[in-house]
């Protein structure tokens, strides 16, 4: 069965109204961006997912495949994201072949705004959508709760206030490709720099009308850690071990059988079905 | 006027005797206690204090106190043995291996300068549960200590610098002290003596204890082998086997193992050993410990 | 849930106010969790255990303590915790100790039903998706463990190794991957020690020292340690000489 399972909800509630804290999820205090052009959209994310104050990943990606000209970028609990976008993008393709028409930001944005408010805000998603279709160019923010923004640039994540600065103060209509691509790089940068809970790489996706989409995986690269000058490499045995085993890969078949069963021989013990002669 | 004289001189019949001073002198060995530490300003000390230090209830507690320990001592017939693991821990973080948790009380047991293995004169105090209280009161007792050899001339006895411990911690009841410490000494008056005093104000007197979080192991081993007449050897050998006991069971219990002999003439110590090779050898050459997988 | 909800408010847009959290909750189970909880702790921290993973040249490592606690009480020194899915795909799940046995019993149960249908062996990517996808179906009572998984894809030879959150978030990782609760003392650890490409006898003793010196700065981790190293036609199992306080 799809869906989600409550099987451990009770269990886990009566726990939690004993005061017993709940489990840190992965989440991606992020900076998420995207932004306009003339011919086109820009989104882009930093790359950091944390758990608590721990760096969890260092390189994540947070731009989503929707549909080949639609794109997703997602802050919030990180396995949220991740799913109700995978979700969504196959509702989105079936619908496309069903309709037989390329599908359209707004009706992805809208599958995510429903899906999302049945939920009440329980499933922590918050999206960037964006995508060009045959009506145009658009550009969303969904929120958990389930509503929704359009704009010509927008910032989302624990980063967002330090990358609208960045729109605010140099964004202008008239931008081209490249500018687009400049901007959302800086603001996520801004994030990276200013916001403790983004870090790491810029990842920036394109998409324009007549023109395959790119994904700009690591566009930028400001944290890269320089390689270590000499290697804590502990010599060959310095690890003492009471005992060994190795297992060849004749031996690891062992622990799996797997018979075929010859098609010949009538092996069904029922009975045979009827056929008509 | 007047008042300014009567409170500079005094009736001549008052200097027949003991001045004030002399009198209190005599009669407290013990100055009153000074209340002088800042309360935080709420109504109730002790819950405030638990609800901020307490990560068994609260994990997530802003203050976490290093505790967690095993500690013993008994009494058999060639003196006391004391014996302590060192480990500190902080919620699950262990935040120290090597921690002294063995205290000597008393003016001259700072026997640095001492030839080693030469018996150091004074008592030994055990550490168990907020190390800051048990490093705190016990270097009080000990100035206490060393004041009353001062005044009278003479070691003081155990019984009494346990007494002046209990009687501060009970004091203090309801402030949120957290210790559990045992005295041992050895004094011609008394001979062996042990007592163990903690932060309720408890003071028991008492032939073998075990405190801390790995106390329930320490004493099955104990239990089982203890008796008064034990030789030296086999005393300090028990000693070291409970506490390892224990290190193995207890999570916030580990580390080294600390071992003292308290005798007539004084405490000796008898070595701060890293507990890891002496189980592996009483595990591989005695064959105890059998839980522990060694294969595959 | 509503922790983790405002938790994600916070690294979300800052909008909105957490909606009011009624646990459904059983009188009689209210009860019995009186008496059986012994404080209010966290269920990943009750057992404790550690796991990790790491990549090397045409290798991967994967291994893991052998404690098994209540709390402090040591209860078993022969707790492992990395299960075998597939001839060089193995699993570590670190947490609460009734959802490790449970959850490696459903994924044996789900890997047997893919080879049955199949007839194949599950690839660790593809073990990868599962675990994501069997976790997050239970988003909203999730089972209290953090996996790990290595592996080598058998067709095309390539090492691979991730881990989880308790929901499913997959962390995809070019050099190691930690949890338990020692974790944080892990990714100390292999931040310092880890370098590319190791041969599988120098990966033996990165991940060794790495997880041998995180354990011993936890309390409840430790006690002995198992060990896998994982290269495409042989794995070697070691059981290490761990402290055992």
């Amino acid at each position: 069965m799809p869906g989600f399972d409550f099987t451990n909800y009770n269990r886990n509630a009566a726990l939690h109204a004993r005061g017993v804290p709940l489990p840190k999820a992965t989440s991606t205090g992020t900076t998420i961006v995207g932004c306009v052009y003339d011919k086109g959209v820009v989104i882009a994310a930093d790359t950091r997912a944390t758990s608590g104050p721990i760096v969890a990943d260092k390189n994540c990606e947070k731009l989503h495949y929707i549909a080949p000209k639609i794109w997703c970028a997602g802050a919030g609990t990180a396995a949220d994201t991740e799913f109700t976008t995978a979700l969504i993008s196959s509702n989105v393709e079936l619908h496309s072949l069903s309709t037989g028409r390329d599908p359209r930001v707004i009706t992805c944005m809208t599958m995510l705004k429903q899906h999302l408010f049945r939920y009440q805000g329980h499933i922590g998603a918050y999206l960037v959508v964006a995508g060009v279709d045959p009506t145009g160019t658009g550009l969303y923010t969904v929120h958990a709760h389930g509503s929704t923004d359009k704009l010509p640039y927008v910032t989302m994540g624990s980063g967002s206030l330090a990358a609208m600065s960045v729109f605010e103060s140099t964004w202008r209509p008239d931008l081209d490709r490249q500018g687009a691509i400049d901007i959302c790089a800086e603001a996520i940068k801004a994030g990276i720099f200013n916001d403790l809970g983004s870090g790491s790489n810029v990842d920036v996706c394109v998409i324009e009308k007549d023109q395959p989409t790119q994904l700009l995986r690591n566009y930028m690269k400001p944290n890269e850690r320089p390689q270590k000058e000499r290697n804590y490499r502990f010599p060959r045995g310095t690890t003492a071990y009471l005992d060994q085993r190795v297992i060849s890969k004749e031996d690891m078949k062992k622990y799996v059988t797997i018979e075929t069963l010859s098609g010949d021989d009538n092996l069904a013990t029922g009975d045979s079905m009827e056929v008509d002669t | 006027m007047d008042k300014l004289v009567a409170q500079y001189s005094r009736p001549p019949h008052q200097n027949e005797m003991y001045s004030e001073q002399e009198q209190q002198d005599l009669t407290a060995s013990v100055p009153p206690l000074s209340l002088k530490f800042s309360l935080p300003p709420v109504d109730n000390h002790s819950a405030f204090l638990r609800a901020m230090t307490d990560d068994h209830s609260n994990p997530s507690c802003p203050i976490k106190l290093a505790h967690g320990t095993t500690t013993l001592a008994f009494r058999f017939q060639g003196g006391i043995i004391v014996c302590t693991d060192s480990r500190a821990t902080a919620g699950n973080w262990i935040a120290s291996q090597t921690v002294k948790k063995v205290i000597p009380v008393s003016r001259l047991s700072r026997g640095e300068d001492k030839k080693s293995n030469e018996p150091t004169p004074g008592l030994l105090g055990t550490m168990a549960g907020g190390a800051a209280d048990c490093q705190y009161w016990l270097r009080y007792l000990s100035q206490q200590c060393t004041l009353h050899e001062i005044r009278h001339k003479r070691r003081i006895t155990v019984a009494a610098a346990s007494k002046i411990l209990a009687n501060l911690t009970y004091a203090y009841k309801g402030y949120g002290l957290s210790m559990g410490t045992m005295l041992a000494g050895m004094t011609p008056q008394e001979g062996p003596a042990l007592y163990y005093i903690d932060s309720d104000g408890t003071r028991l007197p008492g032939n073998l204890f075990c405190v801390g979080s790995g106390q329930t192991f320490a004493y099955g081993v104990l239990d089982a082998e203890y008796k008064y007449e034990l030789t030296e050897e086999e005393a300090l050998n028990l000693g070291r086997r409970a506490i390892l006991a224990a290190m193995h069971r207890d999570a916030y219990s580990g580390g080294f193992i600390n071992l003292y002999h308290v005798k007539e003439e004084g405490w000796v110590h008898h070595g701060f050993d890293d507990m890891n090779p002496i189980f592996w050898d009483t595990k591989l050459q005695k064959g105890e410990f059998s839980n522990v997988t060694s294969a595959l | 849930m509503a922790q983790k909800v405002v938790e994600a408010y916070e690294t979300g847009s800052g909008a909105g106010k957490n909606a009011p959290f009624v646990p459904i909750v059983h009188e009689s189970l209210d009860l019995q969790a009186d008496r059986l909880l012994p404080s209010q702790s966290n269920p990943f921290d009750i057992n404790g255990g550690a796991c990790v993973a790491m990549v090397g040249k045409d290798c991967v490592a994967i291994a893991c303590d052998l404690r098994l606690g209540m709390q402090s009480l040591t209860i078993s020194n022969n707790f492992p915790k990395i299960f075998n899915y597939a001839p060089s795909t193995y699993l570590g799940l670190t947490g609460l100790a009734t959802d490790v046995n449970t959850v490696s019993d459903l994924f044996r149960y789900k890997v047997n039903m893919y080879r049955l249908r199949e007839e194949r062996d599950i690839a660790p990517q593809t073990l990868a998706n599962l675990v994501s996808s069997s976790l997050y179906e239970k988003r909203f009572g999730p089972y209290f463990v953090s996996p790990v998984l290595a592996g080598i894809n058998p067709t095309t030879g390539k090492p691979f190794i991730c881990g989880f959150d308790s929901i499913g978030c997959i962390d995809f990782a070019k050099d190691f991957i930690v949890s338990g609760t020692a974790s944080d003392q892990l990714f100390g650890t292999c931040e310092g020690l880890w370098e590319p490409d190791l041969a599988p006898e120098d990966l033996f003793e990165t991940i060794s020292q790495a997880l041998l010196s995180a354990v011993d700065r936890d309390a409840l981790s430790g006690w002995g340690a198992q060990v896998y190293i994982i290269e495409k036609d042989k794995v070697t199992q070691r059981l290490l000489k761990g402290r055992q306080d």
